[in-house]
């Protein structure tokens, strides 16, 4: 994943717990924050630390209280409660401009008055840097967005795209303790959008900035993040490296909200040291579950990745399943089948091995570390 | 397709711009045509064609001095308005939109009131035996009324009670109509309360300071009553020249003088337009 990050390449360390050195390092840092509206909470509690130089993003469903979090920590929302850090200095009720962070909005409010130089030029300016600094500060930071050709248009001359980089270099030029991002490339289509998360990773990188990202779009969470926090009403679901919250997702709703997956109903049987085993309608699974927090007997949901799913004539080992139906998209074949507890999906690789049919009878079996014990939803 | 949404467009178009045409353009057309003539006893204009209407009154210090006290009077009523309206309209602009409705319905109540009624209301205000003169004497503070009526500063005042409105209003809508996140932006680019309004919110209003100027620029040339009322004799602008002549049967004097007035009016429209500049920022505040 993240081989070329900053210093702390891991993200081993459990979410909760902060060591010391941890607190230094982290460059906004959210202590039991609470932001009402009326009757209604927005943001409940969120504690967070985001360490200096990676790429944090807050993921969740629109209303889930993501971009009102960032706001907190931007300071155009003041907290009902708890408290504001950037860059170890309590911001709570210091007003935005006197915070250390710059930001590029969802609609880039870009100064439609002033050209794309001005534009850039405007932190700079606020921040009273000699006139004779701007000039290079400019060239060096639309270079970097590789715009230095239309330093002179004005933002209404530019494409979307174009307009997204200005965004970009405009906030990048302070160089901020933390750059915040709200949705930024919700406004750009699918291919630009993917070649932006490229060049917003690279930047990020070779300037080591500290970034804070709200995305809808969990692809774009699991690609661009060093450490993902999905959220749902107003509280953080789960905290961790994309990989952690995509394989070891804690709830249903995570596991769900960040690509599909099986659940499967059953209970413990038995034990066999980090692993338990689930009796379901179709059979018993094995089930990763290191913390031992299902004592036999305990009635658990179980999440299987479909692409972890692997299919097997009837004489193989695992879940019985019916096929039902066959997508095929290019790179994998979608399998939708009937299973004898509900539904049943897999992906498979169309690498030339064998197909299936619809109708076909097949057993679908996968490695122990594919399953994980998850919360299931409050219905 | 699209030649057929043209035909539409000059379907709906034609009948206005004809009616604009024919009762517009053509008389401006032949008012300039009587500008260009001699006085006549008999007729409207004369024979001679001339210059002489044109000249005479820019060559004419009496003239020339009610030209300056015209763009004086309307530079004061345009500087008032703005000075005051603006902080009204930018507090305006920050209510919730049920609360702005009413508060602009407020506003344009006293529009709802003839200009006559409210010159006279200012006559029995400031008048000789108006209100403060009476109340000052009684008060033993003055022996002699004071002269606050018949002068350019009862002009001022009153047309720009009348104005003011306008003013408000458009600024008050282009303020609400502003995408906050331009604010916001230059927050976090470090812009405190005072730079963020200088650097952001004005130059992005500036659309509704333009219209507001040039409505209250364009009623200010073109007020009568009011500049009569409270004016008086010694304080006559433009347009009351232009009545003037009418009344003395100097139809092309007076052809002439609305012209001077019209050069007047489109060169401070273009002065305001091109320090302003709008244009840059027109149709994109939201």
């Amino acid at each position: 994943m993240s081989a070329a990050g900053p210093p702390q390449g891991a993200h081993s360390a459990p979410s909760g717990g902060l060591g010391a050195q941890q607190m230094r390092d982290a460059d906004v840092r959210l202590d039991r924050v609470r932001k009402t509206f009326g009757a209604v909470i927005a943001v409940n509690d969120v504690t967070l630390d985001i360490e200096r130089g990676t790429i944090f993003s807050l993921l969740g469903p629109s209303g889930c209280g993501k971009t009102t979090t960032l706001r907190l920590i931007a300071g155009f929302e003041q907290p009902s409660a708890g408290e504001v850090y950037i860059r170890g200095k309590r911001v709570t009720s210091i007003a935005p401009y006197r915070r250390d962070f710059s930001m590029v909005f969802q609609s880039y409010a870009l100064f439609p008055h002033l050209s794309v130089a001005e534009n850039v030029a405007f932190g700079l300016r606020m921040r009273r840097v000699p006139r004779a600094e701007r000039g290079a500060a400019i060239k060096e930071a639309l270079e970097l967005v590789k715009l230095g050709a239309l330093a002179d248009r004005y933002p209404r001359q530019l494409s979307g795209g174009q307009q997204q980089r200005v965004a970009l270099a405009r906030a990048i030029v302070v160089k901020p303790a933390v750059l915040l991002l709200d949705e930024p490339l919700g406004a750009l289509d699918k291919m630009l959008r993917e070649e932006m998360q490229v060049e917003l990773r690279d930047l990020q990188q070779r300037l080591g900035i500290t970034a804070v990202f709200v995305t809808h779009d969990q692809e774009e969470a699991l690609t661009l993040s060093d450490r993902v926090a999905v959220m749902r009403g107003g509280v953080i679901e789960q905290i961790g490296a994309p990989r952690e919250i995509y394989d070891r997702p804690v709830s249903e709703f995570v596991a769900g909200f960040l690509g599909a997956s099986n659940f499967l109903d059953g209970s413990v049987v038995a034990r066999e040291g980090a692993i338990a085993v689930v009796a379901t309608a179709g059979g018993h699974v094995r089930v990763v579950d290191a913390a031992a927090t299902t004592p036999v007997g305990a009635k658990v949901r179980v999440a299987v990745r479909p692409e972890r799913v692997r299919m097997s004539g009837p004489g193989g080992e695992g879940l019985h399943g019916k096929v039902r139906s066959i997508v095929y998209r290019g790179p994998v074949t979608h399998y939708y089948m009937d299973g004898v507890g509900g539904p049943l999906l897999a992906y498979a690789q169309n690498a030339g091995a064998a197909d299936w049919a619809v109708g076909d009878e097949v057993r679908c079996a996968w490695d122990v570390e594919g399953a994980v014990v998850v919360a299931p939803e409050r219905a | 397709m699209k030649g057929l949404r043209n035909l539409w467009a000059w379907a709906l178009l034609t009948p206005p711009l004809a009616a604009a045409v024919v009762l517009f353009v053509v008389p401006l057309l032949y008012l300039f045509y009587i500008s260009l003539h001699a006085a006549s006893p008999s007729e409207i204009y004369g024979s001679t064609l001339t210059l002489e209407n044109y000249t005479s009154v820019l060559s004419d210090g009496f003239y020339l001095g009610i030209i300056r006290r015209t763009i004086g009077t309307a530079a004061a009523i345009l500087a008032l308005c703005l000075f005051i309206g603006y902080p009204v309209a930018y507090f305006v602009a920050l209510l919730p939109t049920r609360r702005r409705m009413i508060v602009l319905l407020l506003l344009l109540f006293p529009l709802m009131v003839s200009n006559v009624v409210r010159a006279y209301g200012w006559v029995a205000l400031l008048g000789r035996r108006g209100v403060i003169n009476t109340g000052l004497r009684d008060l033993g503070v003055i022996d002699l009324p004071l002269d606050l009526l018949y002068n350019t500063e009862a002009v001022v005042v009153g047309l720009m009670t009348i104005l003011l409105p306008y003013m408000v209003i458009t600024i008050a809508n282009t303020l609400a109509a502003l995408d906050r996140r331009y604010e916001e932006a230059a927050q976090a680019l470090g812009a405190g309360p005072v730079r963020t309004f200088l650097h952001v919110t004005l130059p992005l209003s500036t659309p509704g300071i333009a219209s507001g100027m040039l409505l209250v620029f364009l009623l200010t040339l073109s007020a009568y009553v009011t500049i009569t009322l409270l004016g008086g004799p010694r304080s006559k602008l433009l347009v009351s020249m232009v009545y003037d002549s009418v009344v003395g049967f100097q139809w092309p004097r007076a052809a002439a003088l609305a012209f001077i007035l019209l050069a007047i009016a489109l060169t401070l429209t273009g002065v305001i337009l091109a320090v302003l500049r709008p244009n840059r920022v027109q149709g994109i505040g939201r």
